[in-house]
């Protein structure tokens, strides 16, 4: 009897055993096939990230596309470098055969009829002039021309104030319609160096979009233009370089996100030279031909490469103050790094931007 | 218990389960190869097309020749510079040995990078403004 009641007993545990065995397995079966599920649906089709630099407009440019394949990829980066390349033919200050040259060789001459791309360049730089009350100043070519930051010269005072007369983007003559520029003053130089890089990411940015990209960033130097969203769904993350670095490394003051937004970057520590325990840097003030002395940095945010790249230097020049009046009458975002070191911000990049704490 | 003894005394909802987990197994190696930082190495273009590509821990000697000029790259104790350049100004020399980052040759369109795949997470960004 004793030993019937024990028979039993085991058998029921074994029973009971196996049901709970089997629904461990069932469950972990259906558990291993949810997962394969979610693993297979993670990548329907496989987008990645692909990047591509060039040497253009006598800068580094750098693209960087999400697409399906490595051939699309480079379908859309190759007609967007060709966009580069083309504005670099039309607006080289250095090159004697550009339009921009052409413009500038008949100064007090004659105008010269433009390709749409120079005109519309030129026509945001004397939008970006007059906004900014001549603190940017696309006509500062006979002073940027009397710099040189590789041999390190300083032009003498002399020469610096005789040809301020001939820096006024007034005297810029624009008939739209005939898509001709005069420039009135023998002498004038139009200087795109603070816009056509800008411009340039922007043009890019459009020739990737044109060949079916979705999300794209284009960086021409530090001014860079960036669309939608990269394949993890996240925005593109732009660093703000240290005005004042001590390495060699690439050190890196603040990131921010950029969206459908492009971002430029004026500093001082581009070009420069010192003497004396004076900093002479390449941002000039159109009004006295030396270099702006309120800002360490100026990084601009707004929808186009155009805007930021000119209203960069013309909040560098103005310095902080009036260069926050300036970013908040155009509605545009930013961070100023004054001549202290001292950091100010627009409020709408709040959320937006975030320090690194080694800096 | 022999292993006979074992795989006949499973069910057939055991075998299907350690199939299973051999597939999950293999798709997680998959996974962990694209998700691990691969060995870094350096890379030239030559007008932005791939022309050398080598390991950073073998100390070389590569001479770079493109149409718009030359350099001399040197490779050693996992660090890169540019040794002699043909042109005027000779920036990239100056630039001197780099671990990390991108050493650029404007005259004559080379640009070398040394491999920045072991980059913190939290300083990765897609570009630098400035």
């Amino acid at each position: 009897m004793i030993k019937n009641s024990y028979t039993l007993h085991v058998t029921r545990y074994t029973s009971k055993n196996k049901c709970t065995s089997r629904v461990t397995a069932v469950t972990l079966l259906t558990a291993y096939c949810l997962l394969l599920a979610v693993l297979c649906s993670c990548s329907p089709k496989k987008e990645s990230l692909y990047r591509k630099t060039m040497i253009l407009m006598d800068t580094v440019v750098t693209i960087h596309v999400v697409a399906d394949s490595e051939e699309a990829a480079d379908r859309a980066m190759a007609k967007a470098f060709e966009a580069i390349g083309k504005l670099d033919m039309l607006l080289n200050f250095f090159s004697d055969k550009s339009e921009l040259a052409l413009i500038n060789r008949n100064a007090g001459v004659s105008g010269v009829r433009v390709s749409p791309e120079t005109l519309e360049v030129i026509e945001k730089a004397v939008y970006a002039s007059e906004q900014s009350g001549g603190a940017f100043d696309v006509t500062i070519g006979p002073e940027s021309s009397l710099w040189n930051f590789v041999t390190r010269a300083k032009p003498d005072d002399k020469a610096v104030s005789e040809k301020l007369g001939l820096v006024n983007y007034r005297l810029i003559d624009l008939a739209k319609e005939k898509s001709v520029v005069a420039l009135k003053k023998k002498g004038m130089l139009i200087d795109l160096g603070g816009i056509a890089k800008g411009y340039a990411a922007d043009r890019a940015a459009e020739a990737l979009k044109r060949h079916g990209i979705k999300s794209g960033l284009v960086a021409v130097a530090g001014d860079i233009k960036a669309f939608g969203l990269k394949q993890d769904g996240k925005p593109w993350r732009v660093g703000i370089r240290n005005p004042r670095q001590k390495g060699k490394d690439d050190e890196i003051l603040a990131t921010i996100e950029l969206r459908d937004m492009a971002i430029s970057t004026s500093g001082d520590y581009e070009r420069f030279f010192i003497i004396d325990g004076e900093r002479f840097h390449h941002i000039l003030d159109p009004r006295t031909g030396y270099p702006a002395r309120g800002c360490q940095s100026v990084s601009v945010m707004a929808k186009d490469g155009v805007s930021t790249d000119s209203f960069s230097t013309a909040v560098f020049v103005l310095g902080p103050e009036k260069g926050m009046e300036l970013l908040k009458h155009l509605g545009f975002e930013g961070m100023i790094v004054d001549k202290e070191g001292k950091i100010h911000i627009t409020p709408g990049i709040k959320d937006k931007i975030e320090f690194k704490r080694n800096s | 218990m022999s292993l006979k003894e074992t795989v006949n005394g499973t069910t057939l909802g055991d075998r299907i389960l350690f199939i299973l987990l051999l597939i999950v197994s293999f798709i997680g190696i998959f996974f962990m190869k694209e998700v691990l930082p691969q060995p870094r190495d350096v890379t030239i273009e030559v007008e932005g097309k791939l022309t050398h590509r080598y390991p950073l821990d073998t100390d070389r000697r590569v001479e770079v020749g493109s149409p718009f000029g030359h350099l001399t790259l040197e490779i050693k104790d996992r660090k890169a510079r540019v040794t002699g350049a043909s042109c005027p100004n000779k920036l990239c020399e100056l630039q001197g040995w780099i671990s990390r980052g991108v050493i650029i040759c404007l005259p004559g369109r080379i640009t070398v990078t040394v491999g920045g795949s072991e980059e913190p997470k939290d300083r990765k960004v897609d570009a630098i403004t400035g």
